[in-house]
């Protein structure tokens, strides 16, 4: 809803994500911060500034195939370890550049994504939950097998180099920055096009949106495409940024972790799902800083485990308080403070 | 050959009795509790802790371990579950699954690294003519037959039984025929957490009790669930010795193969038949 006195004049006015000059400002000024930040903050910080843009990649790919299509994706993660292990196979076993296997990370686990999307042609609900971690569970399987893929014991994976020297941990967060601005560009615009629209056709009602004349074989296979595609690009962020690939660091965990930052974000919108994965994993770093605190409190026979628990406890209790307070995540919140201040003093 | 695939059958019927936890909660009130499997390796050790430093003898241990799961159940049912009634189906897996996370954070917390095996378990090998088997299987296999038979006895002929397979087959109908709807919901999830209860004594003596059961047995559990169909009795049974027939035959082909069998074996069964063997179709109006 725009203020008092605003009016749009034509249909680009109205469709712009991006409307006044002050926006672009303070985009372009919020853009240059997430740039140069990471010159300024911690050595600790640095490291979580990656992995968060890690997950904000991979979750912007579970807002395609679940906000949008409503195709409830369980085995993310198990799509991440596909393009995880496709750049390191390429890099490590073949010699490829790591810029080659971008791509082809994420278009091996989008391929894969589409074998597992099939089923959700005839099933769906619960049934397709089983399937999706199902798919997890069979990749897992299946990369542990192959002795050129580390059987179980994982890879390294060579560090990505441009013009002959490797990114310090920086640059790899600004090559980090640059893939999380075009997955967020590509997934924000995604949804103003036809296909989008008809993904939230589906979501909405699969019945009705076939009715209307909406192929649905395509339009699911697609919203599986393009979420396992994003996992696949995080895969390779990940297996890049680690330096290693190994079974454990995709696990079922991972997939749940990422499902819990869509709900806290908010489903089906695309800021909802950055600043989902942005607050979870702000909420691991500060358990981080507490684990010390309440190591001191509890026995000492429970100081080692107090870590991984505390981490488990409380982003669980984090995402079920938002389930049950705000279920329409963070980004529903936001929007209503945003709505009340535009329209003061009035209240509507 | 056939001492594999009897021991499989045995630990199937364990397994047959896992799903029938899942399958009495979702019979009744819709909900698919994620976090059961977490709730039966919590029980577990929670078993541990009443055995071994409170020293509490076996029986005593294991009855109280039943009205222990109950209870929990009941809480999780009251506090998690009820308050998001009539929202989305994500919803309230997101709440089990993340309430299963929960539970397994206070297990790595309470008991860091434990593995325990459980005392009361038969040592040795059972011989049947020519067919050895583990004498913990076998047993975990008549006592989760005797549970199933109660079960279908209880279904049968009382009055208990009887109104929650009205309120599985209509809500409303239940209700304007008398039966309090909330107090059956009350009932089969405490009687799914007894399930648990003896579904950790069983399954911690066919394996041991360590923190990688939850997921094992949410896994095993989920896939019986949807092989044998989701709203059947006989179908988490049959399922379950299906389920547990195929992993010891794959995986005494190849070691491997163990942990994937079951997942496959449901992917199979979604491609051919999506409601399962025993589940009813479903017919959807726009």
């Amino acid at each position: 809803m725009l203020p008092s006195g605003v009016f749009n004049r034509n249909p680009q006015q109205d469709m712009a994500i991006v409307r006044t000059k002050t926006q672009w400002l303070l985009l372009a000024a919020g853009v240059v911060f997430l740039f140069t930040m990471v010159l300024w903050v911690p050595m600790d910080w640095k490291s979580w500034l990656i992995t968060t843009g890690i997950y904000v990649v991979a979750v912007l790919g579970l807002h395609i195939t679940t906000g949008l299509c409503g195709q409830f994706a369980m085995g993310h993660a198990g799509f991440m370890a596909v393009g995880g292990y496709t750049t390191a196979v390429l890099v490590e076993k073949l010699g490829w550049s790591p810029w080659i296997t971008l791509p082809l990370s994420g278009l091996t686990a989008g391929l894969i994504g589409l074998v597992f999307g099939i089923p959700a042609l005839r099933i769906k609900g619960f049934y397709l939950v089983m399937a999706t971690i199902a798919a997890q569970f069979v990749i897992l399987f299946a990369i542990k097998q192959p002795s050129w893929a580390g059987q179980g014991y994982g890879m390294r994976v060579a560090q990505v180099t441009v013009g002959g020297s490797a990114l310090s941990q920086v640059q790899f967060w600004w090559l980090a920055l640059a893939i999380v601005l075009a997955a967020v560009f590509f997934a924000k615009n995604i949804q103003r096009t036809s296909p989008g629209r008809q993904m939230i056709a589906v979501r909405d009602n699969d019945l009705a949106a076939e009715v209307m004349g909406i192929n649905l074989f395509r339009t699911k296979l697609l919203a599986f495409f393009l979420g396992c595609f994003y996992a696949g690009i995080a895969g390779w962020l990940m297996a890049h940024n680690v330096r290693y690939v190994h079974p454990e660091m995709f696990s079922f965990a991972l997939s749940l972790s990422m499902l819990g930052m869509v709900i806290v974000g908010g489903l089906g919108s695309t800021s909802g799902a950055v600043l989902g994965a942005v607050a979870m994993s702000l909420v691991q770093k500060l358990v981080e800083y507490m684990t010390p605190q309440v190591g001191k409190v509890l026995p000492s026979a429970y100081a080692t485990s107090v870590g991984p628990a505390l981490q488990l406890i409380v982003f669980g209790l984090v995402v079920m308080a938002f389930l049950l307070i705000e279920p329409r995540g963070i980004h529903h919140r936001v929007e209503k403070i945003k709505l009340y201040y535009r329209l003061r003093p009035f209240s509507y | 050959m056939a001492n594999v695939l009897v021991q499989g059958l045995l630990i199937g019927g364990v397994y047959g009795l896992l799903a029938l936890g899942f399958v009495l909660v979702f019979k009744s009130s819709q909900v698919m509790n994620m976090a059961y499997g977490w709730m039966i390796c919590i029980l577990c050790y929670i078993l541990f802790q009443i055995m071994v430093p409170w020293g509490i003898p076996a029986v005593a241990a294991v009855l109280l371990l039943m009205v222990a799961g109950a209870v929990i159940s009941v809480l999780v049912e009251r506090l998690a579950v009820r308050p998001l009634m009539g929202q989305s189906f994500l919803a309230i897996l997101m709440m089990t699954l993340m309430l299963g996370t929960v539970i397994h954070g206070v297990i790595v917390l309470l008991w860091p690294g434990r593995i325990w095996n459980i005392p009361f378990r038969p040592q040795g090998m059972w011989a049947i003519g020519s067919i050895k088997i583990s004498p913990d299987a076998a047993i975990a296999f008549l006592v989760a037959l005797v549970v199933f038979l109660v079960l279908v006895l209880v279904f049968r002929y009382t009055k208990v039984g009887l109104s929650m397979r009205v309120v599985a087959a209509d809500h409303e109908v239940a209700q304007s025929l008398g039966i309090r709807v909330n107090r059956i919901f009350s009932i089969s999830w405490a009687t799914s957490g007894a399930f648990a209860a003896i579904c950790g004594v069983l399954l911690g003596m066919v394996f041991s009790i360590d923190v990688s059961l939850g997921d094992v047995a949410l896994g095993k559990g989920l896939t019986i669930l949807l092989v044998g169909g989701m709203t059947s009795i006989p179908g988490a049974l049959v399922g379950g010795l299906l389920i547990g027939a195929s992993e010891s035959l794959g995986a005494y082909w190849v070691g491997a193969l163990r942990e994937i069998v079951p997942w496959l074996f449901m992917l199979f069964i979604l491609l051919i038949r999506p409601q399962g063997l025993f589940g009813q179709k479903r017919i959807e109006r726009i």
